[in-house]
């Protein structure tokens, strides 16, 4: 049984007060939602998970171990993905994907046409980036759910620019990794439509959202 | 997992080639600006052979500083704008021999060009052979120390309006590869022995090779918080 808990977090951006003496801890399976208003540290709380940014306070444990002393055994078992993509507009889908798929070190082969096809973007492996909405583009960064074989999701604003569909999709992948004893934590200012699997909720700021 | 680290050392390098290749403008814009300034100083000199042979050694130098500083930009730049930064710092994969990588790639599509820039324009402006080698020499050993350099410096000022900023760092730090080199091109001038100039720009390498993606890996998490 894995498990990720943080103890008296704190988190001071621009001398701004983000949060203060935040403990959770999750395990296997669990699904939790970030809440809170525009710049109340949602994203900042994501990156300091994923030991992108260090806390100012507290720390974060990774089956008991501290993040940021066991950093690269920590890095293998997550997957981040911020606001942006992290994808090249001057590539194809296809390049992308590869290099993603790359970096995720996993060596099994894998079929780009097929993720794309359960991503609704049957046969554009060799479109350029620069040419896609911003909704496609979103779907190829989500891609990297397919691809990682992680356990621990980060995902910030995974909706964005996402369509009805799109959204589906994407609580569908997110509810399969839970159930095989994924944990993944998401901030989203959009309506959940997940009835059959438990979400738990943390909220941040004291204003309210 | 030594041959896995090739690997991804490989997919970043030709991922970063790629991209160059695709988006030309930097790639040619950077080597049209040192070729220009090179072609100015004859203009605004004398044309004679003598003065041309010993100015020269000068010319290229800090034509190659000028152009180096106008690349650089573009190592970071966009992989900060795109998010790819982030993936790069959270792979399980060590972010030095990623920023390794990124740093061969510029070198080969930024260096490389240069020397051979330098060369041609050596042959058009009638140098000795011996210039000619000490050039290629000189170059060859001196651009990746740019390159290594430059991408430290080019994380630490990325975002701050580092155009300039990057200018002022890079061109003071980068005096000791330039009184090497010049020296070395002075004395092949004089058809005298660059050796000395050449082990101490090795040094310099070496040190460079040894340091720098340790200190733009570490400025790159610094720089993301």
């Amino acid at each position: 049984m894995s498990k990720f808990s943080i103890h008296n977090l704190e988190c001071i951006r621009q001398n701004n007060m983000l949060f203060r003496g935040l403990n959770f801890s999750i395990k296997d399976g669990d699904l939790l939602q970030i809440n809170g208003a525009n710049g109340s540290g949602k994203s900042s709380l994501l990156q300091i998970c994923s030991g992108l940014i260090e806390p100012t306070a507290g720390e974060i444990l990774w089956e008991n171990k501290n993040i940021n002393k066991y950093r690269y055994e920590f890095q293998s078992n997550i997957l981040y993905l911020g606001h942006s993509n992290a994808i090249k507009a001057a590539l194809t889908v296809e390049e992308n994907m590869r290099i993603i798929h790359s970096l995720t070190g996993e060596k099994a082969n894998i079929d780009y046409s097929e993720i794309l096809n359960t991503m609704g973007m049957t046969g554009m492996n060799e479109i350029l980036v620069s040419r896609l909405s911003a909704g496609q583009k979103r779907r190829v960064g989500l891609t990297r759910l397919y691809m990682a074989k992680s356990k621990l999701w980060f995902l910030d604003e995974p909706f964005n620019a996402l369509d009805k569909k799109g959204k589906k999709i994407i609580e569908n992948i997110v509810i399969n990794h839970c159930n095989d004893g994924g944990i993944v934590l998401f901030t989203t200012h959009q309506k959940m439509e997940i009835n059959n699997y438990p979400l738990q909720n943390i909220h941040l700021g004291n204003h309210d959202a | 997992m030594m041959p896995e680290y090739i690997k991804i050392f490989y997919v970043i390098l030709k991922r970063d080639l790629t991209l160059t290749f695709r988006e030309k403008t930097d790639f040619i814009n950077s080597l049209t600006f040192f070729v220009i300034i090179i072609l100015l100083f004859p203009l605004t000199f004398s044309t004679k052979s003598e003065l041309l042979n010993s100015l020269m050694p000068g010319m290229i130098w800090i034509s190659a500083l000028l152009a180096t500083c106008l690349s650089l930009e573009t190592i970071f730049r966009s992989d900060f704008e795109d998010g790819s930064i982030e993936q790069f710092v959270l792979s399980r994969y060590p972010l030095v021999l990623i920023v390794s990588a990124k740093i061969f790639a510029h070198w080969l599509t930024f260096g490389i060009p240069l020397i051979i820039i330098s060369l041609i324009l050596g042959l058009l402006l009638s140098l000795s052979n011996e210039m000619l080698l000490a050039i290629f020499i000189t170059l060859i050993i001196g651009t990746p120390i740019l390159s290594l350099l430059g991408a430290v410096l080019v994380v630490l000022t990325i975002g701050l309006r580092g155009g300039m900023l990057l200018s002022i760092l890079l061109l003071p730090l980068s005096m000791p590869i330039l009184i090497f080199s010049t020296i070395a091109l002075q004395n092949a001038a004089l058809t005298q022995s660059i050796v000395a100039e050449t082990y101490f720009l090795a040094g310099i390498l070496i040190l460079a090779i040894t340091f720098a993606p340790v200190a733009a890996a570490s400025a790159l998490r610094i720089r993301l918080s």
